[in-house]
């Protein structure tokens, strides 16, 4: 069978170089003849007359044997043909497998492609395997923030002394803050500080101009930059003459010295290098004197990477470093208490916190996958017992085994190529949708594109899926037992048990894994809806955020702080007058959800609190709270009348009252930060680091009452907040002068909340769509398995009814059946979704694994969802009318 | 001796036959089943190559192209294991059918 499959499906690839094959084969043919002819002593032209005598000419044969593949190939037509007419008789079931194969090679494509482009595939450089990342580490903190990372002068040992790497580099964080030229306003950019070797041991050159050499490390004077190719298109309009251009930085003017390919980037983000956003600019690595200081522990905010030597292995790598660092320790004890060197590969370090998400997520996407494979399954077998009478009369008539499964194989690969064909344009969509929703910083989520080798492997799996259970019927017709197999078919009064048991066992299994599935998308939901749910103390819709930043520190630090806190004001003053603006105010640092955070010592005078008490300290103006809308619990709010001439002032948040005045009114009391102070007033507490942390003591002071050098303007907007952004830099930049080298930073409050819980989002819509997938392939199979059942059951219903039976007890008893078939399943399901909702418990958030209400919950909307497809053949069954039913046979 | 022509439907059970003592080409079969008759039954070399390439299609042989000496190609056919499955139930049925011939020829 398997050997006339392949002959099949040979004979349908390689028709057109046989057809040219077929004039060598006759000439040789010829030729052997002529030789025979002639050993016996024929003169050569009787030979070759003779040969072709024989033969009956060459053109005739040629044209016989062509006749032999064309008549095949119309046999293929005539067939194929057969198989869509066969498929478009029963549009229910071809519209119900397409449906099933579509969704499920689409998702999982989808989901594989963002996997293997995010775990799987190498970094997009030249022989990427051989890249790694050195680093020091903590022994004594195995936190990822303690990994990895370098500073300066680690970075200069190593790279003086290793013999293992063909280079060394390291990478820093930069930012450059462009001025303003003409009607340009000032621009941010991204930037990064590489070593002399960052782009050679990445293998990527400047597409024009240079790299860096290792006298751009020293200060000269004359500053240089390499920039993005997107940079160049976008500032420089692509024109080849940025070579030697400025780019003219705030603190400094930068020479362009060189462009990078479209889509470079250093592949690893983090908090150490700042970058959620794609990189402009590289500038050279200078390495001042106080870098050049050993033992510095604030240092460590460097990424070094290498390239290994060819025939050094990652442990020699490792063994060599150690030593060196062995050596450094023993002229620098100190300096290397609890500290140890490690080398991984890079691709390790770029996926490191992702791959146990991505690895749930394919366990999730298969859970889909094989609920669909069961599903497609079950529907190819309902379609065959269907199907057995035709079949045996096509046998009976005279049809080989051979024939009969040809036509249902041709069905099977054309309902599957379909169906995989319509996958594939729904991973297309798919892979777009999901690169746009992904979260900022998953490494190399650009490069995320439909894998073909990932849509090959689905699409494979659903074909022998298919192919498999669809030829199954086959399997009964060997010769002797056709007659049996007729018989049957002609008293199909009663389905025989064998089938009955697998295809409930089919369902079952369906069931079960959909109850894993639904768990697993219900605990995400519910994660996530406690999530969005918490309270973060504050109102963070409609609210823009401005970091203004003065870079300078003049001479006179008095008075450039009296300055700037006028220049803040001024822009403060301009922004209410801006229409759409509802409430403007002033913090000095300490913006919730952005990650600030300043704390200063915190006392009581009169009382002992514990050495190093410290709260967090936010210089706010007036309108702070009204912009916030956090509420005011006790006292008072700032008012303009406290000033730099009236009494020092602090307001405390809830969660500093309760701990520093338990049971007291901490209203009027004097407590001691950057001076002693009186309390006038207590706010509600703040969730100052996002959802997921808790609270913090936290004071507030009138910013007119400290020093500031910059500060972020709160706006509450009466719409959506980015409106009116543009309104407020021009505000800022006429209050700022050019001279001034000012940076700014604007994002409105959900933006950084957003990207707070992106990733849970992220997690959750996926979940949630994989679940609502799972759901709806298994309803399928619940429907078709029942309106099989119910079809094979119509005489005897008939029968019962003649005898006097309800349509209501028909209906409870195929009802019954379907409701025992998912309750064993529901059990299994439940069971194993209990053994392994553990493996999720890192991505839940204030849910427990097995939290009884969302087991609960899957089980009666599967409930529901399988009874309402069960529904629909109970229904039919209950209406059958027995007159017509009992004529059927 | 005459000549006699093959019956119909013999000459896929012959090129089977032949198969089953290795591999070989077309013009090989057409030379053994000469040789093996003596002579007695020649296989039109003209319905030869057709029914080789039916043979392909079906399954029950399979062909690769050479180039065998003087550079000249040819297409060598080798049984398959549905063929040689496909020669046995139709031996068997020859036989059959040969045995009922006999019977009948004799019987008048």
């Amino acid at each position: 069978m398997f050997a006339r499959l392949v002959a099949y499906v040979r004979g349908l690839a390689g028709r057109r170089r046989i057809s040219a094959e077929v004039d060598d084969e006759l000439r040789f043919h010829i030729d052997q003849e002529i030789e025979a002819h002639m050993s016996r002593g024929v003169s050569p032209v009787e030979a070759r007359r003779m040969a072709l005598r024989d033969l009956g000419g060459l053109t005739p044969v040629t044209q016989a044997v062509h006749e032999v593949r064309t008549i095949w190939l119309d046999l293929l037509w005539r067939d194929a043909r057969h198989a869509v007419r066969s498929l478009r008789r029963t549009p229910a079931f071809t519209s119900v497998a397409l449906a099933v194969l579509t969704l499920s090679i689409g998702a999982t494509t989808a989901i594989f492609s963002v996997v293997d482009a995010v775990i799987l595939r190498g970094l997009p450089f030249p022989e990427s395997d051989r890249l790694v990342a050195v680093g020091e580490f903590n022994v004594k903190d195995s936190s990822p923030a303690s990994m990895n990372l370098a500073a300066p002068q680690n970075f200069l040992d190593w790279r003086d002394q290793q013999d293992v790497f063909t280079g060394l580099a390291a990478v820093g964080y930069a930012e450059i803050g462009l001025r303003r030229q003409g009607d340009v306003l000032p621009e941010n950019l991204r930037a990064q500080r590489v070593t002399a070797d960052f782009f050679s041991v990445l293998r990527t050159q400047p597409v024009l101009g240079r790299g860096f050499a290792s006298d751009d490390e020293v200060d000269r004077g004359g500053r240089v930059a390499v920039i993005s190719y997107a940079l160049w298109q976008r500032r420089f309009g692509g024109s080849p003459d940025v070579i030697g251009a400025r780019l003219p930085g705030q603190l400094a003017s930068f020479e362009v010295v060189g462009v990078m390919p479209p889509g470079f980037s250093y592949p690893v983000d983090t908090y150490v290098l700042g970058v959620r956003e794609p990189v402009d600019v590289w500038l050279p690595y200078i390495f001042s004197d106080a870098d050049r200081v050993r033992g510095n522990i604030y240092g460590y905010n460097l990424h070094v990477i290498g390239r290994l030597r060819d025939g050094v292995s990652i442990e020699r790598a490792q063994a060599r470093m150690n030593q060196i660092t062995a050596n450094l320790a023993a002229e620098t004890p100190r300096w290397f208490t609890d500290r140890a060197i490690k080398v991984v590969p890079l691709r390790e370090l770029v996926t490191r916190g992702v791959s146990r998400w991505m690895i749930m997520l394919l366990a999730a996407v298969s859970f889909v996958l094989l609920i669909a494979c069961v599903n497609l399954a079950n529907l190819m077998l309902v379609r065959a017992t269907h199907r057995i009478r035709e079949l045996g009369i096509r046998s009976a008539l005279g049809a080989s085994r051979w024939d009969l499964s040809r036509v249902l194989l041709l069905e099977s690969i054309i309902l599957s190529l379909t169906g995989a064909a319509l996958g594939a344009a729904v991973a297309w969509w798919g892979v777009d949708v999901l690169r746009s929703m992904i979260p900022a910083g998953v490494p190399r989520a650009a490069t995320i594109a439909v894998d073909l080798r990932v849509l090959a492997t689905t699409g494979i799996l659903a074909v022998v899926t298919g192919v498999a259970f669809g030829m199954a019927p086959v399997v009964k017709f060997s010769r002797p037992t056709v007659a049996r197999v007729l018989n049957q078919a002609e008293r199909s009064s009663t389905a025989s048990r064998r089938t009955t048991v697998l295809r409930s066992g089919l369902v079952v299994a369906e069931v079960a894994l959909a109850v894993v599935l639904l768990v697993g998308s219900g605990l995400f939901l519910a994660s996530f809806a406690r999530l969005m749910n918490v309270n973060l103390g504050l109102d963070r819709d409609n609210v823009l955020t401005i970091q203004v930043r003065v870079l300078e520190l003049p001479p006179d630090i008095q008075q450039a702080a009296q300055r700037n806190r006028q220049l803040l004001m001024n822009v403060l003053g301009r922004v209410r007058a801006l229409p759409g603006v509802e409430i403007a105010s002033l913090t000095g640092g300490g913006l919730p959800l952005r990650g600030d955070l300043r704390t200063v010592d915190f006392g009581i005078p009169g009382r002992d609190l514990p050495r190093n008490t410290d709260i967090a300290l936010n210089q706010i103006s007036a309108d702070y709270f009204r912009a916030l809308k956090v509420p005011l619990l006790k006292g008072r709010v700032f008012a303009d009348t406290d000033s730099q001439n009236s009494e020092p002032v602090v307001i405390l948040n809830q969660a500093a009252a309760a701990r520093y005045f338990p049971g007291e009114d901490a209203v009027g009391r004097v407590v001691r930060l950057a001076g002693n102070r009186t309390v006038v007033g207590v706010v509600g507490d703040i969730r100052q680091d996002g959802p997921e942390s808790g609270w913090r003591t936290q004071a507030f002071v009138p910013i007119a009452q400290s020093r500031v050098f910059g500060a972020t303007l709160v706006i509450r907007t009466a719409s959506r907040a980015e409106g009116i952004l543009p309104a407020v830099r021009q505000a800022i930049w006429s209050e700022f002068p050019d001279s001034l080298p000012t940076r700014i930073d604007e994002h409105s409050l959900s933006y950084y909340f957003d990207a707070l819980v992106a990733e849970r989002r992220f997690n959750m819509m996926l979940l949630a769509l994989f679940g609502v997938l799972g759901l709806c392939i298994s309803s399928v199979g619940i429907y078709g398995v029942m309106a099989y059942v119910v079809s094979q059951r119509t005489q005897e219903i008939g029968i019962r009814m003649a005898l006097g039976a309800l349509p209501s007890t028909i209906l409870r008893s195929v009802l019954g059946s379907a409701a025992l078939t998912m309750m064993v399943g529901l059990a299994i399901g439940l069971i194993g979704a209990w053994g392994l909702s553990g493996l999720v418990r890192a991505f839940l958030f204030e849910v427990q694994p097995r939290d009884p209400m969302v087991y609960a919950a899957v089980v009666l909307v599967l409930s529901i969802a399988g009874l309402a497809a069960a529904f629909g053949p109970a229904r039919r069954a209950s209406s059958v009318d027995p007159l017509i039913a009992l004529r059927m046979e | 001796m005459p000549k006699t022509d093959l019956l119909q439907g013999t000459l896929d059970l012959l090129i089977l036959k032949i198969l089953t003592l290795g591999p070989n080409h077309g013009w090989g079969i057409a030379n053994r089943i000469r040789q093996i008759s003596r002579d007695g039954l020649n296989a039109s070399q003209g319905s030869l190559y057709p029914a080789l390439h039916r043979l392909e299609l079906s399954g029950d042989v399979k062909s690769k192209m050479t180039s065998s000496e003087n550079n000249r190609r040819a297409r060598i056919y080798t049984l398959t294991p549905a063929g040689r499955r496909r020669l046995d139930s139709e031996t068997a049925s020859w036989d059959q059918f040969a045995l009922s011939m006999k019977r009948i020829l004799q019987a008048g």
